[in-house]
C-alpha cells in the first residue's frame, strides 16, 4: 500500500468512512452500505473498467450487472486488501493515458488497460510485490461471476443437483458451473 | 440422601454431548443438556439456499466487520457470508496465547456445536493407533485397544450413516457403511497408478457422514450433492446433533435443553467425592444459576471440558477438578497440517462430473506401520484431498481482458489434484492449557493455550511432501507447489486432549471409561480425554467413546455405585 497516495478530494470521504466505522464500534451499529456511495466519476471509471474486462457478449458484461458498484463496497471494506485502491486506479490510468482515461476513445481506454493487465502478470513467477490491479481484476470477476447473469448465464448455477456423476463426458463449449464451490474456492 | 434435580446433566450439544444425551435418555435416564450458544431449531437454516447474488458480499462477507469481530475465524476457509452465524464472534469470546504460542481456536458456540460446521469425515482408529504411545514412549498407554470400541464404532455408524468404500486395510478398519460416492476419473486413475507401484498406498473415497441412502425412519433424505453443508442442510442429510441424535433424544420425553447458558463451574462435594451439579451464567441475562443431577458428563469441547475443570478448582481438589495427578491441561494436541503438493493432471480434458461431492479422498496412513520407515519421526500422517477442475477463479491469476478472456473462462479449467496431510501430534507436557489473568465478558477467566508443533511432526510432513509430489508425479500429474511447514496450531480443528485416560490415576485424569479417577461420578467424553491423536479426524472415536461411557454409567447407577 505504500505505493498509494491519499491526495485525492475524495480522500475526505474515506475519513468519513473511517470515522463510521469508528462509530459503529462503539455503538455496535453497523456500518451503513450506503457510505460506500463514490464520486460519480470514480463510479463511471469503475463501471468502465469491469466492462472492458468482461464485456458484454451473448450475456452481460460486467459494468452492465452493477460490477463497477460491488467495487465500490469492496474497496470501502477493503476485500482482497484493496482500500483505497480506487483511488490508485484513477491516478494510474490517468497517468498513463497522460490526460483523463475517461475522455480517451474506447481502443485507447482497452490498450491502455491491457498494458497495464500484462505488465500485473509478467510471465514467470508473479511479482513479489504485486500490482494493485492483481486485486482489482479478481474483485471484478468476483463481481462478475457472483452476479445473477454472471453465475447462471455466463455459466451455470446449480443449488441442488440432486445426483453426483463422478465421470462424464466434457461436452464442447460446455459452460462450467459457478456452483461448484470447490473449483470456485481452488481456483 | 440427596435429591437431585436431574438423572445426568450434560454440558454442550456438539457432536458428543449430542451422542450423550441421545444414549443417556435412551437409556431411561432423566437429563439436563446445558448450551451456552443460542437455539438453532434444524430447517431453520437462513442462508442455506441463498444465491452469491442475494447476499450485500457475494458470499466473501464484510472483510472490515470480520476483523473486528470474527479475526481468528475469518481465517479458517469454511467461515463465509453463508456461515459466518454459525461460528463464534472473537471479540466476545476471547482467548489467551502463551508465549512463542500460535493457536487459531476455530469455534461454534451455538445448538448442535461443531456438529453443524463439521467437515464429516469419519475414520476409525486401528491398534496401530491405541498402541503408539506404549510402543514409542511418548505420552502413557492407552487403557482400550481397538476390540474394546469396535462394537461402539459399529452402532454410532449405523446410527448417524457413514458412506464409504470397504478397503481391508489394517491402518484404517473398514466400518458399517452405506454405499460410497464415487472416485472422478482423475481419482481412479491416481488411485491405480499408486497402487501399483506402492502396493501399501491406497487412495480410496472419503468415509464421511452424508447419507448416500435415506434414513426413513428418522426422517432424513439422502444427500443432495450440494457440498454446502456447513450453511445447514434442511434435508438432514449429513449428521449434525440437528438432524439426528437430538430428535432421538427428545423422543424419549426425558430430556432439556437450556440454551444461552455458559457453565462456569462442576459443584464438588468433598464429603462424598463427588459432583453434585453445574453452575452456569445466563449470557443474556448475566443471571447466575444451577442445577443439581446424580452424574455429570462434560461435552463442551476437549478445551472447554478442561478449561471448566481448571475453573472448578476447590478447596478441596485447588489444582482443578479430579486433577489429583496434575496433568489435567497438559499434553493437548492438534494434527500438523499442511497442503502437501498440488499438481496439474493432463490427459483428462474430455472428462468431467455433474454435481458437488460433499466428501475428497484420503490416502491412508502408511508410514511407521510394521517397520520404522519414518526419517525423523515415530508415528504417521495421512492425507486428505481430491482432483478438481478448476473454475473461473483461475482468472485471478492470468493476464488477459476482454472477450477471448471472457470465452476462456466459461468452460471447466484444467484439471488438477490437490493432497492435504494430517500428521499425528505427539502429547507433550509443554502444550497445554492454564487460566489466564484475563477474565470473559461474563467475568470467567479466560483459557491461555500454550502450542507449538515439534521436530517430529515437521519430519513428518516433510515426507509428506516428498511423497505427495512422488505419487502424483508417478500418476502422470505435474506438481505446480508443496508446502511442509505446519499452519498454527488449530488449523487441522482437531484440538485434543487435556484430560487424557489412561491406567494410572497418579499419570490421568480419566479411566478407561471416560470417568474420572478422582470423582466415579464425572464423566469427560469429548476430546479431552484423547491420550495421544492418530492421524484420523477424530470425532467418530469420540462418538464411540462417549456411547461407550454412558453404557459404563448407566450399568454402574442401575448396580447402585454412583
Ligand atoms: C470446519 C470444520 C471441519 C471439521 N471437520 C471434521 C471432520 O471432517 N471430521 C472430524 O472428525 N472432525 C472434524 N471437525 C472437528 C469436529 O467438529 C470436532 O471434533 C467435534 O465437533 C467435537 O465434538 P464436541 O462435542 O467435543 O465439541 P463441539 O461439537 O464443539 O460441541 C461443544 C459444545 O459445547 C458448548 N460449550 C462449550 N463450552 C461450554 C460451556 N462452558 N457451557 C455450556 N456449553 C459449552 C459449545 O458451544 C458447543 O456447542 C471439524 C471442525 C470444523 C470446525
Ligand atoms: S451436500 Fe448433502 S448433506 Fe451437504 S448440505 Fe447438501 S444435501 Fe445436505
Amino acid at each position: 500500500m505504500q505505493q498509494l497516495r491519499h491526495k485525492q478530494p475524495t480522500a475526505t470521504r474515506r475519513e468519513f468512512l473511517a470515522g463510521a466505522a469508528i462509530f459503529a464500534l462503539a455503538t455496535g451499529l453497523p456500518v451503513p452500505a450506503m457510505a460506500a456511495a463514490p464520486s460519480p466519476r470514480i463510479a463511471l471509471l469503475l463501471k468502465t473498467v469491469a466492462q472492458i474486462v468482461i464485456p458484454r457478449s451473448d450475456t452481460p458484461g460486467a459494468g452492465d450487472v452493477g460490477v463497477g458498484a460491488f467495487l465500490s463496497l469492496a474497496f470501502a471494506h477493503g476485500m482482497e486488501g484493496a482500500q483505497g485502491y480506487d483511488l490508485w486506479l484513477d491516478q494510474e490510468l490517468n497517468r498513463r493515458a497522460g490526460r483523463d482515461f475517461l475522455a480517451l476513445p474506447p481502443a485507447q481506454r482497452v490498450k491502455i488497460l491491457g498494458q497495464l493487465d500484462a505488465e500485473a502478470f509478467p510471465a514467470g513467477p508473479p511479482p513479489a510485490v504485486p500490482s494493485p490491479w492483481v486485486a482489482i481484476k479478481a474483485l471484478i470477476l468476483t463481481g462478475y461471476y457472483t452476479s445473477e447473469a454472471g453465475a447462471s448465464k455466463e455459466l451455470q448455477y446449480n443449488l441442488i443437483p440432486g445426483r453426483w456423476d463422478a465421470d462424464i463426458p466434457l461436452k464442447p463449449g460446455a459452460r462450467a458451473y459457478s456452483s461448484d464451490w470447490t473449483a470456485v474456492e481452488f481456483g | 440422601m440427596m435429591e437431585y434435580e436431574f438423572d445426568a446433566i450434560v454440558v454442550g450439544s456438539g457432536i458428543t454431548g449430542g451422542w450423550a444425551a441421545k444414549e443417556l435418555t435412551e437409556a431411561g435416564l432423566k437429563v439436563l443438556m446445558i448450551e451456552r450458544g443460542r437455539e438453532i431449531v434444524h430447517g431453520d437454516y437462513p442462508r442455506e439456499m441463498k444465491a452469491p447474488w442475494e447476499l450485500p458480499f457475494r458470499g466473501r462477507g464484510d472483510t472490515q466487520r470480520y476483523k473486528r469481530d470474527h479475526a481468528v475465524q475469518m481465517l479458517n476457509r469454511h467461515f463465509t457470508e453463508w456461515t459466518e452465524d454459525h461460528f463464534v464472534n472473537d471479540r466476545e469470546n476471547p482467548y489467551e496465547l502463551g508465549a512463542d504460542s500460535a493457536f487459531t481456536w476455530f469455534r461454534s458456540y451455538q445448538l448442535g456445536g461443531k456438529s453443524l460446521t463439521w467437515g464429516r469425515q469419519c475414520y476409525r482408529w486401528s491398534d496401530y493407533d491405541f498402541g503408539a504411545n506404549a510402543r514409542d514412549g511418548m505420552g502413557t498407554d492407552w487403557p482400550i485397544r481397538y476390540a474394546d470400541i469396535a462394537p461402539w464404532y459399529d452402532k454410532v455408524e449405523r446410527f448417524i450413516g457413514v458412506s464409504g468404500a470397504a478397503e481391508g486395510l489394517a491402518a484404517l478398519p473398514d466400518g458399517q457403511f452405506q454405499p460410497p460416492f464415487a472416485l472422478n476419473a482423475v481419482e481412479k486413475s491416481v488411485r491405480e497408478k499408486v497402487s501399483a507401484q506402492w502396493p501399501d498406498r491406497r487412495l480410496t473415497i472419503g468415509r464421511t457422514a452424508n447419507l448416500t441412502q435415506a434414513k426413513e425412519e428418522e426422517g432424513r433424505a439422502p444427500c443432495q450433492s450440494r457440498d454446502i453443508c456447513n450453511r445447514g442442510c434442511s434435508f438432514g442429510a449429513y449428521f449434525s446433533t440437528q438432524s439426528s441424535t437430538l430428535p432421538a433424544a427428545t423422543k424419549t420425553g426425558r430430556l432439556t435443553v437450556i440454551t444461552d447458558a455458559q457453565v462456569e463451574k462442576v459443584d464438588y462435594d468433598p464429603a462424598t467425592r463427588r459432583v453434585t451439579g453445574v453452575r452456569w451464567v445466563n449470557t443474556k441475562t448475566r443471571e447466575r444459576k444451577s442445577a443439581t443431577a446424580r452424574i455429570v458428563f462434560l461435552n463442551a469441547g476437549a478445551f472447554n471440558s478442561v478449561h471448566l475443570m481448571i475453573n472448578s478448582a476447590n478447596e478441596a481438589m485447588p489444582g482443578g477438578l479430579a486433577n489429583s495427578s496434575g496433568v489435567l491441561g497438559t499434553h493437548i494436541m492438534d494434527h500438523a497440517n499442511t497442503l502437501s503438493a498440488v499438481a496439474l493432471m493432463p490427459g483428462f480434458e474430455g472428462r468431467t462430473s455433474f454435481g458437488n461431492r460433499p466428501t475428497g479422498v484420503v490416502i491412508p496412513r502408511f508410514r511407521n506401520l510394521d517397520k520404522a520407515d519414518g526419517d525423523g519421526f515415530t508415528r504417521g500422517y495421512s492425507f486428505q484431498g481430491g482432483a478438481l477442475q478448476s473454475g473461473w477463479g483461475r482468472g485471478k491469476k492470468q493476464a488477459g481482458i476482454g472477450a477471448d478472456f471472457k470465452r476462456d473462462l466459461r468452460g471447466p479449467g484444467a484439471w488438477r489434484m490437490v493432497l492435504v496431510a494430517f500428521a499425528e501430534s505427539l502429547p507433550r507436557a509443554s502444550n497445554r492449557l492454564t487460566l489466564s489473568k484475563q477474565v470473559d465478558p461474563l467475568g470467567v477467566p479466560q483459557l491461555e493455550i500454550h502450542f507449538a508443533h515439534g521436530a517430529g511432526e515437521l519430519a513428518a510432513l516433510a515426507d509428506a511432501k516428498r511423497e505427495a509430489g512422488a505419487m502424483l508425479t508417478a500418476a502422470g500429474g505435474q506438481v505446480l507447489f508443496g508446502m511442509d511447514r505446519p499452519g498454527p496450531g488449530g488449523t487441522a480443528i482437531h484440538e485434543m486432549g487435556g484430560a487424557r485416560m489412561g491406567h494410572d490415576p497418579k499419570t490421568s485424569v480419566l479411566n478407561k471409561w471416560s470417568q474420572a479417577h478422582d470423582v466415579a461420578n464425572l464423566f469427560v467424553t469429548d476430546g479431552a480425554q484423547m491420550a495421544s491423536s492418530a492421524c484420523q479426524n477424530p470425532s467418530l472415536t469420540y462418538m464411540a467413546l462417549t456411547a461407550r461411557a454412558v453404557d459404563h454409567a448407566v450399568g454402574l447407577i442401575k448396580a447402585g455405585a454412583i
